[in-house]
C-alpha cells in the first residue's frame, strides 16, 4: 500500500502555478530525496502534505486517508521538521518540547522524558532550561528536529533539515535518517547537499518549476542522464549548464 | 493574575466545546503563549524608551493602575454619567490601542504557521485559543486600569452599580475585541492575498488615528453648561458604545427605564454577542487559510515591483530621490545614505507603522487647535483670518517629524548595518546628516509646504515671511534633537529592543526647546525687523550644528 498518493497537485498563489500538477506515489520505508531549484515548488509541495497548506487542487492521500477529509488524524501521524529555525524563541528548548508533546495529546511523563534524553543526547542537556533566543541556528535546528519527532510518526518530512548545521551535525543527521529508516519510517526531504541525497535516499525526485523532471533511484538516474554525480545530474536536468561561461562573464565585468 | 483569568474563562468551557473547540488544546496553547507574553515586551511601551526590566508586563501594569488613578479622579469630580461615559471610552481607546499595536502581530502571527499548524489541531481550536489569548492579555490590562475607578464608583454610587459596572466594562472590552477582529477579517477576507501585508499596514494607521480621533471628539459630545450637574448628550452620541455603557449604569442607578435607556440596555449586551456570532459563523472558517497564505505567499509573488520589463531597452525610472540627492548633498557617501533614507523609510511597514500615524495627528491636531475657537466649525473658520493661529501651522509638525529621527534607526534587517562597517566610509557623519536630511527634506519639508499654501489660501502673502523664519526655527530645532539623541546608523537597531533611559528628560528638554522658541516667534510677531535681525543667527546655528553632525566620529556611534 502506497503511504503518500498525489494526484494531479497544483497550486497557484496570485494567479501563477507554483506547482503545476504533481503525481507521486510512494511505499512505506522509502527514503525520499527532494531536489531542486529554489522556487521550483519543494517547500509548497511538503506544505501541502503535511496540511499546512489546505488549498490546493488535485488529490492527495496520506497514510490512505484524504487530505482535505481528516487533516488532524493525518497530522498526527506524521512529523514535521521545517526549514527556518520556526520556533518560540522565548521558550525554552523543555517548554517548547512540552507544548508540542501536549498539542500531540502525549502522556505528559513520556514526553517530559523524552525531551530530556534527546536534549541530552544533542548536547543541549545543560541549555535544557535557557530561552532560545541566545540560540545558533543548529542549536535551534536540534530542537525542531526533536519537536518533528517526539511522538514516534510514521512519516517525516524534512525541510532542508540540514541548513545552518554544522559538519558534525550534519553528520549526526544523515545517521539519524539512515536509522529512521531502518525502523520501518517513511522519509519525505527536501535538501540542497547533493552528496547526503545521493548516499541516503531510496529514491530521488528532481521538481523544476512545478513540474517533476526526474523521478527513480540514483543509478537509474545516473544512466538516464548520462552523468556521474547528482551535482551533474541535476545541472544537466535543471538545465542551467552554462555555469562555466556565466562565472566568466561575471569575473569580466568585475575586471572591467 | 492570568492564571486566574484562564480559570475564570475556562468556566464557559461548555460554550467551547458547543463550538466544536477541544479545551484541552486551547489551553495548552493559551497557556503557553501567555507564558511567551509575559517575557515579550509590550509594543505600546518599547518606543518610549524604557529599561529592559525582569517583569516587563508588570511595569506596564503599573502605569496602567495609574491612568486609572486620574480617571478616578474625575468620577469623583464629574457628574455621573459623562463620568462613567468617560471611563468606558477611556478603557475602549486603550484596549483598542493595545489590540492594534501589539495583536496585529499575534493575531497575523506567522510563526503559529509553522509551530502549531503542523500539528493536529483543528482550525476552530487554534481560532479560539488566538482569541481566548487576546482577551486574557487584555483583561489583565483592563483589571489594572478599571480597579481604582471601580472602587471609587462603588464608593460614589454603591455596590450594585459597582456590580454591574464590572459587567459593563467587560462587554466593553469584549465589545472593543470583537469588532477589531472582525475589521480585522474582513480585510482578510477580502483583500488579494499578496497585497494583504500592504493593506494590513495601512489599516493599522487607520485604526489608530479613528480611535484617537473617536477619544478626542468623545468628552466634547457632552456639553456641560457650567460646573453644574446639567448636561446635555448630542443627539448622535447614542451610537457610541460608551454612551450605552453610561446609560445602562444610569437605569440601574435611577431604576428608571424607559425606552431609551431600553434601547441602550439592549445594544449594550446585545451587540457584543451579535459581533461574536458574526466572527464564529462567517469568518473563523476561512481564517487559519488566509493565515498560511500570508506567510507562504509573500516570497511566491512573482511579478516584483521596479523589475523592468524584459527585451527592450530598460527605461531608468525617475526618483525624486535621486534627484535631490543631487541637490542637497555635498558627497558621494551622504547622497548614499540620503537615498536609502528617502526609499527605505517609504518601504518599510516597521518604518510606516511607527511613523505614519504621527503624521495623521496633525491632521488631527490641526483641526482641534485651529477650529476650536467658535462654537462650530463654520464661525472658527470665518474667525481663522483674524488670528494668530498659524503658528500653530508652523511649528505642529516638528514634533511628529521630529520623532522619525529615532525611528529610522530601526529595522527588520538591521544586520544590513555591517555594510557601512565593511566599506571605506571615512566618518559616520556622512551617514548620519545624509539620513537626517533624507527625514527633513521628505517629510518636514513636503509637510511645510502643504501647510504654508493652505496659511497663504487663509490668511494671505503676508505670512510667507513668518514661514521663512519659522523654517529656520524648526531647523535649529531638529537639528538640535538631532544632535542630542543617540547617534545610531540609519537603519542599524534590532526593533523590539529598549531605547536609553532617561529619555523623558530629552523629550521633556525638547519641549522646552521648542516652546522657548515658538515663544520667541510669538513676541517677534509685530516686529518684523528683530526676525530680520535674528534670522542670520539662526542661520550660523544651524550651520555649527550640521559641521557638529558631519563631523560625528565613530566613538559617538552607538551600536
Amino acid at each position: 500500500m502506497s503511504v503518500i498518493r498525489l494526484q494531479g497537485l497544483k497550486k497557484q498563489y496570485a494567479g501563477t502555478y507554483v506547482l503545476k500538477g504533481i503525481d507521486l506515489e510512494f511505499e512505506k520505508g522509502q527514503v525520499v530525496g527532494y531536489i531542486g531549484p529554489n522556487g521550483a515548488g519543494k517547500s509548497t509541495t511538503i506544505k501541502i502534505l503535511t496540511g499546512i497548506i489546505p488549498d490546493f487542487e488535485g488529490e492527495g492521500t496520506v497514510l490512505g486517508m484524504d487530505l482535505r477529509q481528516h487533516p488532524l488524524e493525518i497530522k498526527q501521524r506524521i512529523g514535521y521538521i521545517p526549514e527556518q529555525a520556526a520556533l518560540y524563541e522565548t521558550l525554552t528548548p523543555n517548554e517548547f518540547l512540552h507544548f508540542v508533546g501536549r498539542l500531540y495529546r502525549m502522556d505528559e511523563a513520556d514526553f517530559k522524558g523524552k525531551a530530556r534524553e534527546q536534549l541530552q543526547i544533542f548536547e543541549l542537556g545543560d541549555r535544557a532550561d535557557t530561552r532560545m533566543n541566545g540560540f545558533s541556528k543548529g542549536m535551534k535546528q536540534k530542537v525542531l528536529l526533536i519537536s518533528g519527532l517526539i511522538h514516534n510518526p510514521e512519516i517525516i518530512f524534512l525541510d532542508e533539515p540540514l541548513s545552518g548545521l554544522d559538519a558534525n551535525a550534519v553528520i549526526l543527521v544523515k545517521e539519524i535518517l539512515l536509522q529512521l529508516k531502518r525502523t520501518g519510517k517513511t522519509i519525505f526531504y527536501s535538501s540542497h547537499i547533493m552528496d547526503v541525497v545521493e548516499k541516503i535516499s531510496d529514491r530521488i525526485i528532481i521538481i523544476n518549476k512545478g513540474e517533476i523532471i526526474a523521478d527513480g533511484d540514483f543509478e537509474s538516474l545516473k544512466a538516464s542522464a548520462h552523468q556521474s554525480s547528482l551535482e551533474t545530474i541535476f545541472t544537466s536536468l535543471t538545465g542551467e549548464e552554462q555555469h562555466q561561461s556565466t562565472a566568466g562573464q561575471f569575473v569580466n565585468i568585475l575586471e572591467n | 493574575m492570568d492564571k486566574w483569568l484562564l480559570k475564570f474563562v475556562m468556566l464557559f468551557r461548555g460554550l467551547f466545546i458547543r463550538q466544536g473547540v477541544d479545551t484541552d488544546l486551547m489551553l495548552t496553547i493559551v497557556e503557553t503563549k501567555l507564558l511567551m507574553d509575559k517575557r515579550r515586551v509590550s509594543m505600546n511601551w518599547t518606543r518610549k524608551g524604557q529599561k529592559e526590566s525582569e517583569r516587563p508586563l508588570g511595569k506596564v501594569l503599573g502605569m496602567y493602575v495609574l491612568f486609572g488613578f486620574f480617571i478616578s479622579a474625575l468620577i469623583l469630580a464629574l457628574p455621573f454619567i459623562p463620568a462613567m461615559i468617560i471611563l468606558h471610552g477611556y478603557i475602549l481607546f486603550m484596549m483598542a490601542m493595545t489590540l492594534i499595536s501589539d495583536f496585529s502581530s499575534v493575531l497575523l502571527d506567522t510563526t503559529d504557521n509553522q509551530v502549531i499548524l503542523p500539528r493536529p489541531v483543528s482550525d476552530r481550536t487554534l481560532f479560539m485559543a488566538r482569541l481566548v489569548h487576546i482577551l486574557i492579555y487584555l483583561l489583565q490590562f483592563t483589571i489594572a486600569l478599571s480597579i481604582l475607578p471601580l472602587g471609587c464608583t462603588i464608593y460614589k454610587a454603591g455596590l450594585l452599580i459597582g456590580i454591574v459596572l464590572v459587567l459593563t466594562i467587560l462587554l466593553t472590552v469584549l465589545l472593543t475585541v470583537f469588532i477589531t477582529f472582525l475589521l480585522y477579517m474582513l480585510v482578510l477576507r477580502f483583500v488579494k492575498e499578496e497585497k494583504l501585508r500592504e493593506i494590513i499596514t495601512y489599516f493599522q494607521i487607520f485604526m489608530t488615528v479613528i480611535f484617537t480621533l473617536g477619544f478626542q471628539i468623545l468628552p466634547r459630545l457632552i456639553d456641560f453648561e457650567g460646573l453644574s450637574s446639567s448636561f446635555r448628550l448630542h443627539a448622535w452620541s447614542y451610537y457610541l458604545p460608551p454612551v450605552w455603557m453610561a446609560l445602562t449604569l444610569d437605569a440601574v442607578g435611577s431604576r428608571q427605564i424607559d425606552s431609551l435607556h431600553l434601547l441602550m440596555i439592549l445594544s449594550a449586551v446585545l451587540l457584543p454577542l451579535f459581533t461574536f456570532w458574526l466572527l464564529i459563523r462567517y469568518l473563523v472558517p476561512s481564517f487559519t487559510r488566509k493565515l498560511a497564505a500570508v506567510s507562504n505567499g509573500s516570497g511566491v509573488t512573482g511579478k516584483v515591483k521596479g523589475i523592468p520589463e524584459a527585451g527592450g531597452k530598460a527605461r531608468r525610472k525617475w526618483y525624486p530621490s535621486v534627484f535631490l540627492s543631487r541637490l542637497v548633498c555635498s558627497n558621494r557617501t551622504e547622497r548614499g545614505a540620503f537615498e536609502i533614507t528617502w526609499k527605505i523609510t517609504g518601504r518599510d511597514k516597521g518604518f510606516r507603522l511607527q511613523f505614519y500615524p504621527g503624521m495623521a495627528y496633525i491632521l488631527v491636531f490641526l483641526f482641534l487647535f485651529v477650529l476650536k475657537g467658535g462654537s462650530n466649525i463654520a464661525q472658527s473658520w470665518a474667525l481663522l483670518p483674524s488670528t494668530k493661529n498659524y503658528l500653530w501651522f508652523i511649528y505642529l509638525p516638528l514634533f511628529t517629524i521630529g520623532n522619525s529621527i529615532s525611528i529610522v534607526a530601526f529595522n527588520e534587517s538591521y544586520q544590513a548595518s555591517w555594510i557601512y562597517y565593511s566599506t571605506p566610509v571615512a566618518g559616520p557623519g556622512a551617514l548620519v546628516w545624509g539620513s537626517i536630511k533624507a527625514l527633513f527634506v521628505k517629510y518636514f519639508m513636503s509637510c511645510y509646504l502643504l501647510l504654508l499654501a493652505l496659511s497663504w489660501y487663509i490668511w494671505g502673502w503676508k505670512i510667507a515671511g513668518h514661514f521663512a523664519f519659522g523654517l529656520l526655527n524648526n531647523l535649529l530645532c531638529f537639528l538640535i534633537f538631532a544632535n542630542l539623541s543617540d547617534h545610531w546608523l540609519p537603519f542599524s537597531r534590532q526593533p523590539g529592543i529598549q531605547q536609553q533611559a532617561g529619555k523623558f528628560v530629552t523629550i521633556l528638554f525638547q519641549f522646552l526647546l521648542v516652546g522657548f522658541l515658538v515663544g520667541i516667534h510669538y513676541l517677534v510677531l509685530h516686529l518684523p525687523w528683530v526676525m530680520i535681525a535674528l534670522s542670520p543667527l539662526l542661520a550660523l546655528a544651524c550651520w555649527l550644528l550640521i559641521k557638529e553632525l558631519q563631523g560625528l566620529p565613530w566613538e559617538k556611534i552607538v551600536t
